[in-house]
C-alpha cells in the first residue's frame, strides 16, 4: 500500500492506495493515486516540504510525487521562531 | 532453592519485558489517558510510526528525541518532545539553540516528527530558516 501523509491543525490527513491494484489498472486505485497527485501539489505550491519514508532509512526529500512511495510525508513550511 | 531462584529469574524476565515495551505502550495510549483531541491522538499514531522502539523510549524518558546530522559527525540535534528550542549538541556539548517552527498550528507529536524529518531531509534549509541563539 501506498499512502500520502499531509501534517495539519487537524492531526494528519491520510490517502491511500494499493499499489498492486494500480499496476493492473485498477480505476480504484488510480483515483486515489490522482487525487494523492493533486494534493501534493496544492500543498507544496503552499510551500510545504516532501519526504518519502522508507523503513529503517532516513527520511529522503521528494520533489515530485512518486506513487512507489510506501510513504509520503507532507510538513507545512517553516519559519524561524 | 532451584525453584524459587527460576521464579525470581522469570519475575526479573518479565519487568525487563516490561520496561522495554512501556514507552510504546506509554505512546499508544496516553492520548485517550490525557484525553487528546482527535488531532494529537493522530498526531501521536504517526509519531509512532515514525520512531524506532529506541527513539520512542528516549522521547518518553528523557523528554527529547535525537536526531544525528546526516551532515557533520558529532552534531546531534535534541529535539524537545513538547515546545522550545532545538539544541544542536556538537562533541557532547550544547553549541547552539534553534528556534523554528511550522506556519500553521500542529499537535505537538507532528512537531516533533516535522524537526526529525527536515533535519534528515533537508537539514541545510532547516538551518537557513531556523533563528539560532549560540551557547556561551
Amino acid at each position: 500500500m501506498g499512502m500520502l501523509r499531509t501534517m495539519s491543525r487537524r492531526g494528519d490527513d491520510r490517502i491511500t492506495w494499493d499499489q498492486q491494484k494500480l499496476q493492473v489498472g485498477d480505476p480504484e486505485a488510480a483515483a486515489a493515486v490522482r487525487e494523492a497527485e493533486r494534493i501534493f501539489a496544492q500543498e507544496r505550491a503552499k510551500g510545504a516540504t516532501a519526504f518519502r519514508i522508507d523503513p529503517g532509512k532516513p527520511a529522503q526529500r521528494i520533489e515530485t510525487f512518486d506513487e512507489t512511495a510506501e510513504q509520503i510525508v507532507l510538513v507545512p513550511r517553516v519559519v524561524g521562531g | 532453592m532451584i525453584i524459587f531462584t527460576q521464579q525470581v529469574l522469570t519475575t526479573l524476565g518479565w519487568i525487563v519485558l516490561a520496561l522495554a515495551v512501556s514507552p510504546m505502550v506509554w505512546l499508544l495510549f496516553q492520548p485517550y489517558f490525557k484525553g487528546l483531541s482527535s488531532a494529537e491522538r493522530r498526531a501521536a499514531h504517526l509519531l509512532r510510526d515514525m520512531l524506532t522502539v529506541e527513539q520512542c523510549r528516549q522521547l518518553v524518558w528523557h523528554g527529547y528525541l535525537e536526531v544525528p546530522s546526516p551532515s557533520t559527525t558529532q552534531r546531534v540535534y535534541r529535539v524537545p518532545r513538547g515546545r522550545g528550542y532545538v539544541q544542536v549538541i556538537e562533541h557532547g556539548r550544547p553549541v547552539m539553540r534553534l528556534c523554528i517552527q511550522p506556519v500553521e498550528s500542529l499537535p505537538d507529536a507532528d512537531v516533533v516528527i516535522l524537526h526529525k524529518l527536515m533535519i534528515e531531509g533537508n537539514e541545510e534549509y532547516y538551518l537557513q530558516k531556523a533563528n539560532k541563539y549560540l551557547c556561551v
